[in-house]
């Protein structure tokens, strides 16, 4: 930035001392050459002042080429030659009235190119807002347009599984719930999907707002419920309230992605443990299971570059996208994820700063 | 007894169609409307007990429906929204909409939603009973008249705001209140619009009442939108 600003100061001296010294050169041929009338070289300083003007930032060096060319004109084409004087007669209403006039064009030009600056700025700006608006109403449409759909599908087999009426045969509620399960699937691959659009947009623009860790956990763990009504989590927290600079929803479906997968990989009890940890300039969170799940950590890498086997990639529904959703929200948060074997289970930590970086 | 009737708002048939044929099994009579336009005239021709409203409509903002259905009726209304969507649900609710459920949604979950509201709505109806029927649900009571809020036996000790914020969540049990709706209700309508003071006062009752303030019992959050007491359990 410091060097920016030296660089365009030193453009600015150059043009007002180039174009001054042009003007000066032509006034001098004409002088010599053509005539000794000071109105056409007071017009080619004139000129001179209103390039500088407009090719400088600023008011500053427009009102100092002003001065300048005056006192130029005074001293080199005005009678008595290579002399200061303003004190013959006529001379100060002259100069001055020149000298005014120059002014007030330096300045409005300087004015105008200063509006003009301040409207494509402006436009600018309006141009972004409205880009980020159409953003938002395309994730609002697809997110509507994808989960509508589903919905009918999960409603309609639970309904048909439901009825008293006509009951099924136990063939046929097998493939009922087959439907359920994948509509289940999908479902979770689409907020997935509308998590990382939230992100991918612009950069990394993320919009964190202080949250209570007790509460985001909450709300993850019943919609992990949702899903998973089998599954049981052994939380802990800290006993003092943690406010925690995040995007709840995204933080939510690291939380949601990382215990499925930790539910998913204990062999038998369904259950995953969760333990919050305050340390001195982040929370860190742990997800553990009682599995033998070297696998996941392997798609873990797998997902995230460290690894390149892809024989596991496609296998596991869902667990792979899960992972590198989380990879992506964890470093836009600025924090860290791990993943790494114990010798009964795995472990997936993240953290997330508890000072917003700007 | 008679039946309940709901009328269905949702530009999707397939959305229609099932949820009715779910009221349907459950005792209930149904209308569809897929346009705003629609819903409006049904809910002014046949008085409907409950309306579940999909706030993306082809023809009219969600909202408005509810703001003209609300100018002269207090029927219950479930928004059904997308989940992304946490500030156009504060706007419904805040608008007065009773509740929301989020797609996609399980049918117990739908039901018992709709269940609660249409309890609610019963009791303004006739008068309300509540202030004088204490609040009970897995070992905490709220007694109102007392003030007195007890956890499986033993006092809880709440400060008067404390007290207020739970009393207010355990009068309308089930049903989501938004921060604002809470703020204005404890700290009055100049309440300012932050709403951290509520979430650290919830911390702190969170930390009396429950358990494991991470795995609430007696009060959960719904992020970006408010706070959803578990239903009274003596409530008939």
């Amino acid at each position: 930035m410091g060097k920016d600003l030296v660089k365009h100061q030193l453009r600015n001296i150059g043009v007002t001392a180039g174009l001054l010294l042009l003007a000066t050169g032509l006034a001098f041929i004409l002088f010599f050459f053509i005539s000794k009338s000071p109105a056409n070289i007071t017009l080619f300083y004139f000129i001179g002042v209103l390039s500088i003007a407009r090719q400088t930032d600023g008011y500053f060096y427009g009102i100092f080429a002003s001065f300048c060319s005056i006192i130029f004109i005074n001293y080199f084409f005005s009678y008595p030659y290579f002399d200061i004087n303003f004190l013959l007669p006529t001379y100060p209403f002259t100069f001055s009235c020149m000298l005014t006039l120059s002014l007030a064009t330096s300045a409005s030009v300087s004015y105008i190119k200063k509006q003009n600056r301040a409207l494509r700025l402006r436009e600018r700006q309006l141009a972004e807002a409205e880009k980020e608006r159409m953003r938002e109403n395309i994730l609002r449409s697809i997110s509507h347009d994808l989960r509508t759909p589903l919905t009918g599908i999960l409603g309609s087999a639970s309904s048909i599984a439901g009825d008293l009426e006509s009951p099924v045969s136990p063939e046929q509620q097998k493939l009922l719930s087959h439907i359920q399960d994948d509509a289940g699937w999908l479902l979770h691959l689409v907020e997935n999907l509308l998590s990382i659009m939230r992100i991918a947009g612009d950069g990394t623009r993320l919009e964190t707002v202080p949250e209570l860790v007790e509460e985001v956990i909450d709300e993850a763990v019943m919609r992990l419920h949702k899903q998973m009504p089998e599954a049981r989590i052994d939380i802990s927290v800290p006993e003092a309230a943690l406010l925690v600079p995040m995007d709840a929803m995204l933080i939510e479906q690291v939380l949601i992605n990382l215990l499925a997968s930790a539910v998913a990989h204990d062999p038998d009890g369904h259950s995953a443990h969760l333990t919050v940890e305050e340390r001195a300039k982040d929370v860190a969170f742990h997800i553990t299971d009682d599995g033998v799940g070297p696998d996941n950590v392997r798609l873990f890498q797998i997902f995230n570059g460290v690894s390149s086997d892809s024989s596991a990639a496609d296998s596991q529904k869902g667990i792979g996208t899960g992972f590198s959703v989380c990879h992506t929200i964890i470093n836009a948060h600025k924090g860290r994820i791990v993943a790494q074997n114990y010798a009964n289970g795995a472990e997936f930590m993240f953290t997330l700063p508890k000072e917003a970086s700007a | 007894m008679s039946k309940f009737t709901a009328l269905v708002v949702d530009d999707e048939k397939n959305i229609c169609d099932f949820l009715s044929k779910l009221l349907m099994q459950n005792n209930y009579r149904v209308n569809c409307a897929y346009t705003g336009r629609d819903a409006l005239s049904f809910a002014t021709s046949q008085c409907p007990d409950m309306i579940l409203l999909d706030l993306g409509l082809p023809d009219m903002d969600g909202m408005e429906i509810i703001s003209q259905i609300r100018s002269w009726s207090g029927c219950p209304i479930i928004v059904i929204s997308a989940r992304s969507q946490e500030r156009d649900k504060v706007r419904a609710l805040d608008a007065g909409a009773d509740d929301y459920i989020t797609k996609p949604f399980g049918t117990m979950e739908l039901l018992a939603r709709i269940r609660t509201s249409l309890r609610h709505s019963n009791r303004l109806n006739s008068g309300g009973s509540l202030p004088n029927h204490p609040y009970q649900s897995n070992g905490l009571t709220i007694d109102f008249s007392r003030r007195k809020v007890t956890l499986n036996g033993a006092p809880v000790h709440l400060t008067p705001v404390e007290y207020k914020i739970v009393s207010y969540l355990a009068k309308n049990s089930g049903k989501v209140m938004t921060y604002s709706a809470v703020m204005s209700n404890v700290w009055g309508p100049y309440a300012e619009s932050d709403n951290k003071i509520l979430r650290v006062n919830m911390a702190n009752i969170r930390r009396k009442l429950e358990k494991n303030p991470a795995q609430p019992v007696y009060i959960h959050t719904e992020l970006g939108v408010g706070y959803r007491m578990a239903e009274d359990g003596q409530d008939p």
